[in-house]
């Protein structure tokens, strides 16, 4: 493949408008930025649209609109799981955040360790969290660059070796400098541009292609019919359904409870802004769907089979579905566009990951246990710092480590987020609630969902649970956080027995 | 009062149950696992869960719509001075 000159043009100035849109940032809705929450909340005055265009820039990453189609044109229906997992996370959103951002506005908290930490005055349970948000969120930011890393490939830039990074490393300095300079505020007007490229994207791919491929019909009867449905379960298994319903509904729980998410919803002005885009961000799963069917797309139009496109998929696999199927689709300066979207899209979230990641070390970790007494100044300023390491680190990951690594850390990230879940939830609708029984759920949850991803050898997150003569396969997430709930309750009343015997008031 | 409490919760958050129909609506994965009806050449398995994004978002707005309609007409005062279990409160 060589370098698609047009194309390049095209993705090149989009990214340098951009550039000047996040360093311009800093100066929308001015105020002292060197204060935590101003820099990494962007002062809880965002509105109902800008909070559309924030959250859905943060959740619906570069890495969902490439790994979705991948999984739908390798795999098929099971890969459809993300449309259910994205209706039930509204509901979910609508009930339980607008109630989180209100304790967290009246007391002054910026991450979910915050709340756990002046809720259960634990400071082991806020360690735990700030630990498992972090560990949970660096893969997750190296996935992102998987994205931009495919896109740039698919342009024709030489692959692999220094000269191939270098593009991925300056779309990084440059994201790392303006995340420095105008924190969330950055990333919440870059994500306007960014949603309306990949609108027109989405909107011109499924105008153009079903066209040239002879309708949805002609595209639906080119997928393999194993690949079309769920294979029906059989004998004592629940087989492919249990494994889809627990996959969205696990996923699902477990969304807001990111770090980056937990941002985004505190950055918001009022709890009604959150219940409205419980409502209005469900236009982004609705895309979400239509470009999981590009995967058929890319079957129907046989990419994969085309001799211009073996090297990349030889490169990057199934992930070079969409991107092939975009070069084969659109004239080159809208290839170019389509590309930007992508890549724009993976700079979003990167940004709203990284300050996530700092607000917890900074308030969690460097001033809970170094500098308790470090200034407003020094804690915005560390920070900043920390975001910079976070994203070094995340280029170093990626450029350092086998990319199936990443894959493998980000499934296993998934179930070590969620088993924040019962802290959360009880800190919530519980007046009181045992610190030590939460974290030893915590211990508990963690270990259990590592051991069934482990016996999976880290290849997939679903675990046949063997119960009652039956095999129900089942998101190891979603299995873990009922341990996780379960031990919590169980040892609850014990700890508080002890806690009395021992002399010291019941907390 | 903490019954009394309880009882206007309830009165205020009842259009909250019906979340439970999206939830009951995917898990059930047998009843969508199909290729007919088709839509315009997609599977039923694929337009019918697309349509659910549609219809949970506007059981969103349906649920956001009444319940401030009923903040506001019976418990504009209480619902801001609501001293509540909430931890806000508490904390």
């Amino acid at each position: 493949m060589s370098l698609d000159l047009t194309a390049t043009s095209v993705f090149v100035a989009l990214f340098l408008f951009v550039t000047w849109l996040g360093f311009v940032a800093a100066h929308w809705r001015k105020a002292d930025l060197n204060v935590l929450h101003e820099w990494g909340l962007g002062g809880r005055r965002f509105g109902t649209v800008v909070t559309w265009f924030l959250l859905g820039g943060d959740l619906y990453t570069a890495y969902t609109f490439i790994a979705v189609p991948a999984l739908v044109f390798g795999k098929g229906a099971m890969g459809f799981f993300a449309v259910p997992y994205t209706i039930l996370i509204y509901p979910i959103l609508y009930i339980v955040f607008p109630r989180l951002w209100r304790v967290a506005h009246a007391r002054g908290h910026v991450t979910a360790a915050d709340f756990v930490r002046d809720r259960f005055g634990s400071r082991l349970l806020a360690l735990a969290f700030a630990l498992t948000g972090i560990v949970a969120t660096m893969p997750y930011i190296a996935l992102q660059i998987v994205g931009m890393e495919v896109v740039i490939g698919a342009l024709g830039f030489p692959a692999g070796g220094f000269v191939g990074h270098l593009p991925l490393i300056i779309s990084f300095v440059i994201l790392a400098a303006f995340t420095y300079t105008s924190g969330l505020r950055a990333p919440a007007l870059i994500a306007v541009v960014k949603d309306t490229l990949i609108f027109i994207t989405v909107f011109a791919a499924l105008v153009i292609i079903p066209a040239k491929l002879g309708g949805y019909g002609a595209i639906f009867s080119s997928v393999p019919e194993e690949k079309l449905l769920l294979p029906p379960p059989s004998g004592d298994s629940f087989g492919s359904y249990s494994a889809y319903a627990t996959l969205a509904l696990g996923s699902a729980f477990a969304l807001f409870l990111y770090p980056h998410a937990m941002t985004g919803i505190l950055s918001s002005s009022s709890g009604n802004v959150i219940r409205r885009n419980a409502a209005f961000l469900a236009a982004y799963s609705f895309i979400l769907g239509l470009i999981a069917l590009l995967g058929y797309m890319a079957i129907a139009a046989g990419v994969d089979k085309e001799p211009a496109f073996a090297a990349g998929f030889a490169q990057y696999g199934p992930n070079f579905a969409v991107p092939a199927l975009f070069l084969a689709s659109f004239p080159s300066w809208f290839v170019g566009i389509a590309f930007a979207a992508i890549a724009i899209g993976a700079l979003v979230p990167a940004a709203i990951m990284s300050i996530a990641c700092a607000n917890l070390f900074t308030r969690n970790l460097y001033k809970e246990f170094y500098r308790p007494d470090c200034s407003d100044a020094d804690e915005a300023r560390m920070a900043k710092i920390v975001s910079l390491v976070v994203k070094i680190g995340a280029v170093v990951f990626i450029l350092a480590i086998p990319q199936s690594y990443a894959i493998q850390l980000q499934l296993l990230g998934g179930i070590w987020i969620i088993q924040l879940l019962p802290p959360i939830l009880l800190g919530l609708y519980t007046i009181r609630f045992n610190a030590m029984a939460l974290f030893a759920g915590w211990v508990a949850g963690t270990a259990v969902g590592t051991a069934m991803a482990a016996t999976q050898g880290f290849t997939s997150s679903v675990f046949p649970l063997q119960a009652l003569g039956v095999t129900i396969p089942g998101y190891a997430a979603l299995y873990s956080v009922l341990v996780n709930f379960l031990v919590a309750f169980a040892l609850a009343p014990i700890f508080d027995r002890i806690g009395r015997t021992a002399g010291s008031p019941a907390r | 009062m903490p019954g009394g409490k309880k009882k206007s919760r309830l009165l205020r958050h009842w259009p909250r149950l019906l979340f439970l129909i999206p939830f009951a609506a995917m898990l059930w994965v047998s009843s969508y696992n199909r290729t007919a009806p088709e839509l315009g050449g997609i599977p039923f398995f694929y337009w019918y869960q697309l349509a659910w994004i549609l219809a949970g978002a506007g059981l969103v707005l349906i649920v956001y719509w009444i319940e401030s309609k009923i903040t506001h007409t019976t418990e504009e005062a209480q619902e801001e001075a609501e001293p509540s279990g909430v931890p806000g409160d508490i904390l």
